[in-house]
């Protein structure tokens, strides 16, 4: 199984990671995005919410799991076949609920272009926004690596 | 390399039913990346390459892109795939057809 390893600096993934945590209690309760079915009764309404959300919860689980003690010992984070998925969702669902609460004053042009005066951003969004891009960096890397797995998988 | 190692000629699936016609449309946001977009519509529609990213060009210049039309219950399950991958998809009859 094709595996792929990232060395990371830890003193300045760290504070992200503290941006992830502070989004994780908000992550488990509430599904990042726009969900649902419009036209839905109660009852496929309710299941449809509690499935995706399950899922969610899962995502964020992986994802603060690789940052675990490990990963401040060595610096390391270690993609494959079999984790590539749910942190692609992950690291989607953590920059949507950025975007809805944490981001919300950048605004979205500047998020989807990714011009703005970042050191002229308060140290709060500032984080938030170091964070956001994180999250993209890793999923770029996991697509361009790993895409042929999450695809045969 | 999609699980039948075989590419859609089309790309855009169609079914009919007496319960009439309905279409998965992806909608765009300022959050998800390009190629998350072209990798999910590759995995959930088993696109080609080329087509996964025509579809997220769509999406992204013009804001939507029906991405399949067919039976209820399957667009069903192709909306809530896609929600599974943090995409904002809607289902709408198909009113063209």
């Amino acid at each position: 199984m094709k595996r792929v390893e990232v060395k990371l600096a830890v003193p300045i993934v760290a504070p992200l990671l503290d941006v992830i945590r502070e989004q994780a209690p908000g992550l488990r309760e509430v599904s990042a995005g726009v969900t649902g079915l419009p036209d839905a009764d109660d009852e496929l309404r309710e299941a449809w919410a509690d499935e995706l959300l399950a899922g969610q919860r899962g995502e964020v689980d992986a994802l603060l799991a690789l940052f675990g003690e490990e990963f401040f010992r060595e610096g390391v984070v270690a993609f494959d076949g079999d984790n590539a998925e749910v942190i692609l969702r992950a690291c989607a669902a953590v920059r949507l609920r950025l975007r809805e609460h944490a981001l919300k004053t950048v605004g979205d042009e500047a998020l989807e272009t990714g011009e703005l005066e970042i050191s002229r951003l308060p140290r709060e969004t500032n984080l938030a926004f170091r964070c956001y891009v994180f999250l993209a960096t890793l999923q770029e890397v996991i697509i361009q690596h790993l895409d042929e797995s999450i695809l045969g998988g | 390399m999609t699980k039948t190692g075989t590419l859609p000629k089309e790309d855009v699936h169609t079914e009919t039913s007496l319960g009439g016609r309905w279409r998965v449309v992806v909608l765009n946001d300022p959050v998800n990346l390009m190629s998350y977009v072209v990798l999910v519509f590759r995995k959930v529609f088993g696109f080609d390459d080329q087509t996964a990213r025509r579809r997220m060009l769509e999406v992204h210049e013009q804001g939507r892109s029906v991405v399949w039309r067919g039976l209820r219950e399957k667009a069903e399950a192709y909306v809530f795939t896609l929600q599974q991958w943090h995409l904002t998809a809607v289902i709408e009859p198909d009113e063209a057809s």
